[in-house]
């Protein structure tokens, strides 16, 4: 059970996969929102130095949301992550797939004072390592989950192979092994590709051969199988 | 059907529905290229669409990068579709009239039991320290108990507070009342043990402070100056502290549910109260730095005030949103 997927149900019914950020990650982004919320609030104490006492009243607000409300305005846009976990790629979302609500995202960021007892955001840590979803404990209140943003994929481009038909008919299971095949085959070294499509020889009467020219062979079934056929 | 007839037959109408994912995405417009506003209908259709071709792909074991592209395209439209925009003045006024004093009516209980557990330390605490005005070096240091003395002395021109004005206080008071407030409700995250601790902490030191000034003389200047601000800072206390109570309370006997399950079903309506707690404490805040603060306000009109304040936080607590129950 090494994968940490957490499937969540659609009112449409459709499975969404979500991908739980896992705990050195979220360690970065938040060292990159600290840094940055230490940024805006050392330029802001440099204007503030002009205004006077006006000027450190408006200094002791701004910590106090950037402390508290940093994190909740940034989740509330669309992007659903704070500049930090945009950064690395995560989001925060509702365990259920959906997006971030006011109230849990106000929830899981007032929480985050539990959280950090008794020092360094120890119960966090420990919570996301015992977890398979890597909740702390602001998550778990809120139903909330962080999860990796999924990654726009290139296109996988299959090779031009001339579509040849099987010499014998085949069971829909070896159809659509010879159909993932012929979509992995892009991503796999020519080695790799001429072994595993040796195992599948038998489909263009060579069976027991294997090379390039095999290959080739077993792969026009695949396309044939796909629904091509000039 | 084969993948790639399948593909072929539908893939308009993916890229047309990941053409308007961009659109709404990237460039955060609600109108087409060509100008003519995005028809959510259309939206919508397309989304249903894909996800019936996502479930067909899937039972019929298409090629993963055909499944991959689906559902990528589903979970950014499912994104769009479930995104909430109602944050509006709207939404605002509905969360004050109605959802946060019924929210806390919802909560009677605890919001009892907190008071209680603030009020009672603050009555004990306040009457020991107000007979033995000693007891309160058991609670602060000398020179802490001195400067109150200066504080809210006669002399001074501007009451419970050393030398900054009205802005800086008005700074120092949200960020240290806001967060004794969030460590109130946060506390109850550990079995409601951090709740019941950090009501009764406050308590006794708002209840010695109180005791010591009064024996020492200073009563009349001490209670003009808190008595009007603490109807919204010390009531907003209350409120998140029942707030906690009652997480823990979900923590410790969730009933039926898992306890999990239960921490969430009683932080929805917490989150509420909270949030209408901490607007309680900017008000008070504001009050405190640029009205209680003021020492040549006359005592009657501060005690007027202060008695329309009170009236109207707990009038506004037990009887706002009736009506369209």
């Amino acid at each position: 059970m090494l994968d940490t997927v957490v499937a969540a149900e659609t009112p449409e019914g459709i499975l969404l996969e979500l991908h739980p950020a896992g705990l050195p990650v979220r360690v970065y982004a938040f060292i990159l929102d600290w840094l940055i919320r230490l940024g805006i609030l050392y330029g802001i104490d440099i204007v503030v130095h002009f205004l006077g006492e006006f000027g450190v009243g408006f200094w002791l607000v701004t910590v106090f949301v950037m402390e508290w409300f940093y994190p909740v305005v940034f989740e509330l846009t669309r992007s659903g992550a704070t500049p930090g976990k945009k950064r690395f790629g995560l989001k925060v979302v509702m365990d259920n797939g959906l997006p971030i609500t006011p109230a849990a995202s106000f929830t899981r960021n007032l929480l985050r004072v539990a959280d950090f007892m008794p020092f360094g955001y120890g119960l966090a840590i420990v919570s996301m390592l015992l977890r398979r979803d890597f909740k702390r404990l602001g998550d778990l209140a809120a139903a909330t989950l962080v999860v990796h943003q999924p990654q726009p994929q290139r296109r996988a481009t299959m090779a031009k192979v001339e579509p040849v038909p099987p010499v014998t008919a085949l069971a829909p299971r070896d159809q659509l092994a010879l159909m993932a095949l012929a979509a992995r085959a892009p991503t796999l070294s020519g080695e790799r590709l001429n072994e595993l499509a040796a195992l599948a020889a038998a489909v263009c009467g060579l069976k027991g051969q294997r090379g390039a020219a095999v290959t080739h062979r077993v792969l026009g079934v695949s396309q044939w199988l796909m629904g091509r056929r000039a | 059907m084969t993948p790639l007839h399948f593909e072929e037959l539908y893939s308009p109408e993916w890229r047309e529905l990941q053409g308007l994912l961009d659109q709404l995405l990237v460039r955060n417009k609600k109108t087409t290229t060509a100008g003519a506003p995005i028809r959510g209908e259309r939206f919508a259709v397309l989304y249903r669409r894909a996800c019936e071709h996502l479930a067909l792909a899937r039972a019929r074991a298409y090629p993963a990068y055909l499944l991959d592209q689906l559902e990528r395209l589903t979970a950014d439209a499912h994104q769009v579709i479930y995104y909430r925009r109602d944050y509006g003045l709207s939404r605002l006024k509905a969360f004050l009239t109605t959802d946060f004093p019924r929210s806390v009516r919802a909560d009677a209980l605890y919001v009892w039991v907190s008071a209680g557990l603030f009020y009672l330390p603050v009555l004990v605490i306040g009457w020991l320290v107000y007979t033995h005005p000693d007891l309160i070096l058991s609670v602060v240091d000398p020179r802490t108990a001195a400067s109150f003395d200066a504080m809210y002395s006669d002399a001074a021109a501007s009451v419970g507070r050393a030398a900054q004005t009205d802005w800086t206080m008005f700074g120092y008071y949200i960020s240290h009342n806001i967060r004794i407030a969030f460590q109130c409700f946060a506390g109850g995250l550990f079995a409601g043990i951090g709740s019941v601790f950090y009501l009764l902490y406050n308590g006794a030191e708002i209840g010695a402070v109180a005791g010591y000034l009064t024996a020492r003389g200073h009563g009349h200047t001490f209670w003009a100056f808190v008595v009007t601000h603490s109807a919204f800072e010390l009531t907003a206390i209350v409120l998140c502290g029942a707030a906690g109570l009652k997480i823990g309370h979900a923590l410790i006997l969730p009933g039926r549910l898992g306890r999990i399950q239960s921490l969430v079903a009683a932080v929805r309506n917490c989150a509420v109260v909270v949030a209408g707690s901490a607007l309680m404490l900017v008000a008070a805040a504001a009050i405190e730095g640029f009205w209680s603060s003021a020492n040549w306000l006359p005592h009657a009109l501060k005690y007027s005030v202060a008695a329309v304040c009170w009236l109207t936080v707990l009038s506004y607590l037990c009887l706002a949103g009736r009506r369209a129950d």
